[in-house]
């Protein structure tokens, strides 16, 4: 690689640390990189890592209770360290500019958009209020916005979030900055909608010659974007070098840990993961020597005593470990303990048992808004003027639909937010009332079943949440939220109830001990085992889990994911999987239904999902998802129009199809088809066409470990 | 796996203004309990021969026109004023909490209801509030500090069902229920614990609205009634001799600027320490 | 925007109409009979009798409500019964005079309460942060009848600069006439700028806080652009509600303040209708003032909505 060029932006040794009331927090310790003119750099890192740190200090953005110190730091020759204020705002939005992570509190709710966008070109080009009004839509034009004149007149809230994010970037562009940093610019996007928001970013890069900084704990989002990758670990460099020779030989043990934590998106054999164990270093009074070496398997005695040198595997690559030379030939795996071939037979308990769970054309609608709001204005044909009329707009979160999970067995549930999954999990559980159709659970028939009828299914079922930090009671310890549980079903009561919690916490490979804490005092990731303890206190047989990894770290989602598939195995449990990461659901579940806005377009085995034919929902799905391990993007979805729109007719997902057929798509209900027994789509494509399509996933190659 | 860290941070340390409130508070509060035993003279007690003194060595804060001490009925009056604003304070804790937790947690009608109600007796500016309830039965004590309570509940309610609706879409809810836990359960085991330090520091500032109010509904007169050492009742007397007499009102009005003052930076120190926000520090 | 202010309009004829009933009902239970206040302790039980015939005070209490209620409509508020006047004339006198001093009062809490609270936010933790922060303690841990005391102790008997009370009409000079109303604006605004501007502060210092304005930090903008055309705008929000209530805080406040500086405005009226428990004197004077604050409260929704596109264009454009 090496550019001839001199580097536009060279960081060298930088410090940023916090004074908190507990100590010195020590945020970024001897950070170094360089960015080429026309390069694209990668920040990767896990929660904690300091990631978004390094961009408010590049910036000038950091608070007054910030301390930043650097050998250098310099941007296009100049000195960052030595700008007076006036000069570092000049160069903030001129120079640099960012787009933030979520879009719609970026934008300033009370601001047309087209004047947010219009900003900087007045403050930093000079130019007149309605010169720059015009330059904004044409800017608007350009990063993919249809209807520019009107979205530049429109609000944020009256955006998509793809679309708040287009126009934040649209602004970030606005006095053509040489630099772009981007910090999470998709994380809070759907996964078709992070994929046109890649597309745009590379496009934009090209014609602009921009150099970028890509923020991300998303390692496939930077694989696919970055020329090179800088790898972070609380506050430290510890791997940087050229993307893909990172992602394919990766030389620091930390890297290594968390690409064997990733799941696959792939046909075939799964490999167990292969987690980091223990949790990141507290900042406050970090550990002495290298600061994975609590971590890392690999350690040794010099690893406690001393920080690590860089040393270089290769061109263009540093690492930051003492055995950086030693390890080359250990896997992961073989360090940590030697990887398992997931599941032989890891299907279902019992073919031939009746299902556990089934639901049957299960509806639930939602009105949008109160009733005032379905007032407005309508004007008939043939009258002069317009008569008030009260017709409110439904929500169909739920419509029809129907499933089965036999004992033992995993069903993964993915779509994208809103599209109903979580109402779905809920509904099922029975936490929300359905309108319409049927739940049976163990045979017994809840939709419309009175709370006393329905506690003995209570015992049975059972729910995991997405968030740790909102899924127990900040004001109980650990051994009450998982006694209670026992006390309501009369399971269990003193002696006998504190050893049963002590043998859940050891379920979910957690000590006794923990029964005494509170949540404040644990990690997330045990947080979500005390949570995951809670729901089989009461020895359920079907388990809801609702995102349950998603909201963790890839490091500690590994470790929960093999806790889950060990859960199922050694007590026989079944699962509805919700989650919108395909990876996981690959990795996890036996049987996927694919759904979308409030139905299901696409059911199989997770090898019949996986592989064509596919539902133009689940191809554009699969290969949007960004990898680090070849498979390219190709097919695109539109931006989704208002929710509501959708009149109960044609196929639900005709509005962003891009193999719509044409008017029978608009008007008629799409027929399932059955490639093969148990896989079903909704689609008006011939099977042929569908099959003919090249699979985005895969086949992972027997036997061999990621 | 290692155990994670067992204290989160170090303690710490009580706000500045937390400490100042209180000490006034607790002096305060001091002078309610033991006020009548220490003061020089019983509080209603006439020295006809010393009517409308000046501060002097004798009498502190000065006489009044029947020559009682000002400065006993101050110290007497602190037990009336606190008793005042805490048992005020007591009465909309109650009935605010209930209605709030209510409202927050069962939504749909009884919400849509109840939020009427309190809009419509928030409409009426407190004073007048106050003063219609008072007038419904000739003046009493414990009249007023009813009136004063009820003027006050809105706020309280408004506090309890805005956390109890936040805390009501928490994952540990949605858990309660999916073990089939009843209402009650849910709102006093699971939402109640999590709900008070809002309600606590929004209360401890009722308080200082609650001596307010009755102090100006005394002043009115139709609070506490003579010949009682009411603070708010000493000022409307002491109208009549400002030319004369300035003390007779100035140094009521001190004292309870200065108890209110104390209570206000008691709450603000409260605000300040549970705060979960400043909690956590930065990070 | 016409349908959410017709909304909003709807919404207080109901609120008023509700008010009208409740407060018909709660005079009704109000001690003392109507007729022996009139009369006085001695009247005869035939007197009594007579009167409560010719007041119609014998008729079902939905007749007497429905009476009273479109003698309202056409504007006639009744007799009030200690005066023996009709109170019409009264009470738009009295209203007259305090919604001067009303409307000047809210000016200046309005003004000098988000000045201060932006000036406190904007120079955070500095020396004038805390002077407002002192100054905004006193206000609301003082009590309006008090501060009113002491101004007459020391502007008009110790100072002599002003009169100390009472009410001169502007037909008489207007430096009388204004001389009489700097007391009461005065006492009846120091509780509500500390009010405000300790809302405004706080809100200001959340949007300062707010991702969006980083986002407009980031974009390198001028400090007072961010201040005033990205901050400001948002932070207003939560205080145009807030100075709707402190309306209804405002008409308590002339209650104390009028009693104090001997006012002859709509306080004091309701302070004697109350105090002499006349019954029509008080539906009349309280309707007024619930009429004004639901008025006040309109015109904070509708300003509230202009401020805020989320009410304005509650739809996407998409």
């Amino acid at each position: 690689m090496a550019p001839p060029e001199a580097p536009l932006l060279e960081v060298e040794d930088l410090c940023v640390s916090y004074a908190t009331a507990a100590g010195v927090l020590r945020a970024l310790h001897g950070v170094s990189f360089r960015l080429a003119p026309g390069e694209a750099l990668g920040l990767a890192g896990e929660s904690g890592s300091g990631k978004s740190t390094v961009a408010l200090a590049l910036l000038g953005l950091l608070g007054p209770e910030a301390a930043l110190s650097a050998r250098r730091l310099r941007f296009g020759g100049r000195d960052l360290l030595s700008l007076s204020p006036e000069e570092k705002r000049r160069l903030r939005g001129g120079g640099m500019a960012i787009v933030f992570q979520d879009p719609f509190t970026a934008l300033n709710p009370s601001l047309p958009v087209g004047r947010q966008v219009a900003e900087p070109m007045v403050f930093h080009r000079g130019l007149a209020e309605s010169e720059a009004l015009a330059a904004a839509i044409g800017l608007l034009h350009q990063v993919g916005i249809p209807r520019p004149e009107v979205v530049a007149r429109s609000y944020p809230h009256q955006l998509s979030g793809g679309m708040q994010q287009r126009a934040l970037i649209a602004t970030a562009l606005a006095a053509e900055p040489e630099l772009l940093i981007l910090d999470e610019p998709t994380t809070a996007l759907d996964v078709t909608i992070e994929a046109q928001i890649l597309d745009l970013l590379e496009s934009l890069r090209r014609m602009r010659r921009l150099s970028i900084l890509f923020i991300s704990h998303n390692l496939g989002v930077i694989h696919r974007l970055c020329d090179s990758v800088c790898i972070l670990y609380a506050g430290e460099v510890c791997e940087t070098g050229p993307t893909k020779t990172v992602f394919r030989d990766p030389a620091h043990p930390y890297t290594r840990g968390l690409l064997a934590s990733l799941p696959r998106l792939a046909v075939g054999d799964r490999p167990r993961l292969s987690p980091i164990p223990g949790t990141l270093p507290d900042l406050l009074e970090p550990p002495p020597g290298c600061l994975f070496h609590p971590r890392c398997p690999y350690g040794e005695p010099r690893c406690r005593r001393a920080s690590p040198l860089f040393s270089s595997p290769g061109p263009g690559r540093a690492v930051r470990c003492w055995r950086a030379e030693e390890i080359g030939g250990v896997s992961w795996e073989e360090a940590v303990g030697g990887a398992r071939p997931l599941a032989a037979g890891g299907g279902p308990a019992e073919k031939a048992a009746p299902p556990l769970v089934v639901v049957r054309d299960l509806r639930k609608r939602y009105r949008l808004g109160g009733f005032w709001d379905a007032l407005g204005w309508e004007k008939p044909a043939g009258r002069k003027l317009p008569r008030p009329s009260w017709a409110p707009r439904f929500l169909h979160a739920l419509d029809g639909v129907s499933l089965a999970i036999a004992p033992g067995e995993v069903l993964g549930l993915v779509g994208e937010s809103g599209c109903g999954k979580t109402t779905l999990g809920r509904t099922i559980l029975r936490l929300i009332d359905p309108d319409d159709g049927a739940i049976a659970v163990d045979g017994r028939e809840i939709a419309r079943a009175s709370e006393r009828e329905i506690r003995p299914v209570r015992r049975l079922a059972q729910i995991v949440f997405q968030n740790p930090d909102s899924s127990l009671n900040p004001r109980k310890t650990v051994g009450e939220i998982i006694g209670r549980p026992l006390e309501r079903f009369g399971l269990a009561t003193g002696a006998q109830a504190r050893r049963r919690v002590g043998e859940l916490l050891e379920m979910v490979r957690l000590t006794p001990s923990y029964a005494s804490r509170y949540p404040h005092q644990l990690s997330g990731g045990e947080k979500q085992r005390v949570g995951i303890a809670r729901a089989l206190a009461t020895s359920p047989r079907f388990l809801v889990c609702d995102e349950a990894v998603s909201a963790l770290d890839v490091s500690v989602q590994a470790a929960v994911l093999n806790l889950l598939e060990d859960l199922r195995r050694e007590l026989g449990l079944a699962f509805l999987f919700i989650t919108h990461d395909l990876s996981v659901v690959a990795h996890l579940a036996h049987r996927v239904l694919v759904m979308y806005r409030g139905g299901i377009c696409e059911e199989g085995t997770i090898a019949q999902v996986l592989r064509p034919p596919f539902h133009p929902y689940t191809e554009a799905l699969l290969s949007a998802v960004p990898r680090i391990d070849g498979g390219r993007s190709r097919i695109r979805l539109r931006e989704e129009g208002p929710a509501a729109e959708f009149a109960g007719r044609g196929c639900r997902f005709q509005q962003r199809c891009p193999r719509i057929l044409g008017e029978i798509c608009r008007t008629v209900t799409p027929p399932p088809l059955e490639p093969a027994a148990g896989h079903r789509i909704l689609c008006h494509h011939r099977l042929e066409t569908l099959a003919a399509v090249p699979s985005p996933v895969d086949e992972a190659a027997p036997g061999a470990p990621s | 796996m290692p155990a994670g860290p067992l204290e989160t941070g170090a303690r710490r340390r009580l706000p500045g203004n937390l400490v100042a409130g209180a000490a006034v508070v607790l002096a305060i509060a001091l002078a309610a309990l033991v006020g009548p035993w220490v003061a020089p003279f019983p509080y209603d007690e006439f020295h006809i021969r010393d009517r409308l003194q000046a501060p002097n060595a004798l009498y502190w804060f000065g006489t009044d026109e029947y020559g009682r001490d000002v400065f006993s009925r101050v110290l007497v009056g602190s037990r009336l004023s606190l008793l005042l604003g805490v048992a005020a304070t007591a009465v909309s804790l109650v009935g605010g909490v209930a209605l709030g937790l209510a409202a927050g947690f069962f939504r749909g009608r009884i919400d849509e209801w109840l939020m009427r109600l309190m809009d419509l007796l928030m409409s009426f500016p407190p004073v007048i509030l106050g003063l219609l309830i008072l007038a419904v039965t000739p003046p009493s004590l414990w009249k007023t500090v009813l009136a004063v309570g009820i003027v006050y509940i809105p706020a309280i309610v408004r506090v309890t069902r805005s956390v109890t609706l936040e805390l009501a879409q928490e994952e540990f809810i949605l858990a309660a229920r999916a073990r089939g836990e009843s209402a009650g359960y849910i709102l006093f085991r699971e939402i109640l614990p999590n709900a008070w330090p809002p309600i606590i520091v929004e209360a401890s500032l009722r308080v200082t609205f609650a001596i307010l109010l009755g102090a100006a509904l005394s002043f009115l007169g139709m609070g506490a009634q003579p010949p009682s050492s009411d603070w708010g009742l000493m000022i409307s007397e002491a109208r009549s001799y400002l030319d004369q007499a300035w003390w007779m009102a100035v140094f009521p009005g001190l004292v309870m600027c200065l108890t209110v003052v104390g209570i206000n930076l008691l709450g603000d120190g409260l605000r300040e320490w549970l705060d979960p926000r400043l909690r956590h520090g930065g990070a | 925007m016409v349908l959410y202010t017709l909304r909003r309009l709807v919404l207080i004829v109901l609120l008023l109409g509700v008010m009208s009933v409740l407060l018909f009902a709660i005079t009704q239970v109000l001690p003392g009979n109507v007729a022996r206040m009139i009369l006085g302790q001695f009247a005869t039980p035939d007197a009594i009798e007579a009167v409560e015939t010719r007041l119609g005070l014998k008729d079902p209490l939905v007749i007497q409500y429905g009476r009273w209620f479109f003698g309202i409509v056409r504007g006639d508020f009744g007799q009030s019964l200690i005066m023996e006047r009709p109170i019409g004339p009264v009470l738009a006198e009295a209203l007259g005079r305090s919604a001067v001093l009303a409307a000047l009062s809210f000016v200046l809490v309005a003004s000098v309460g988000i000045l201060l609270g932006v000036i406190a936010a904007v120079r955070k933790n500095r020396p004038i942060d805390h002077a407002v922060s002192v100054f905004s303690y006193l206000g609301i841990s003082v009590p309006e009848f008090f501060w009113g005391i002491a101004f007459i102790l020391v502007f008009a008997r110790w100072l002599g600069w002003l009169p100390s009370a009472g009410y001169s009409p502007i037909g008489e000079g207007f430096g009388n006439w204004f001389a009489r109303l700097i007391g009461p604006t005065l006492t009846l605004t120091f509780t509500l700028i500390a009010h405000v501007s300790r809302l405004t502060r706080s809100s200001m210092l959340e949007t300062l806080r707010s991702r969006y304005v980083l986002a407009a930090r980031a974009k390198g903008l001028p400090e007072r652009v961010i201040l005033f055309r990205h901050a400001l705008r948002n932070a207003l929000l939560p205080t145009i509600t807030v100075l709707a209530i402190d309306v209804g805080w405002l008409f308590g406040g002339i209650v104390v303040v009028e009693t104090v500086f001997a006012f002859p405005g709509l306080g004091r009226l309701v302070a004697f209708a109350i105090e002499r428990r006349d019954l029509p004197l008080i539906q009349a004077t309280l309707l007024v003032i619930t009429a004004v604050y639901c008025l006040a409260n309109l015109a904070a929704d509708l300003l509230y909505a202009a401020l805020n596109p989320r009410i304005r264009y509650a739809r996407r454009t998409s």
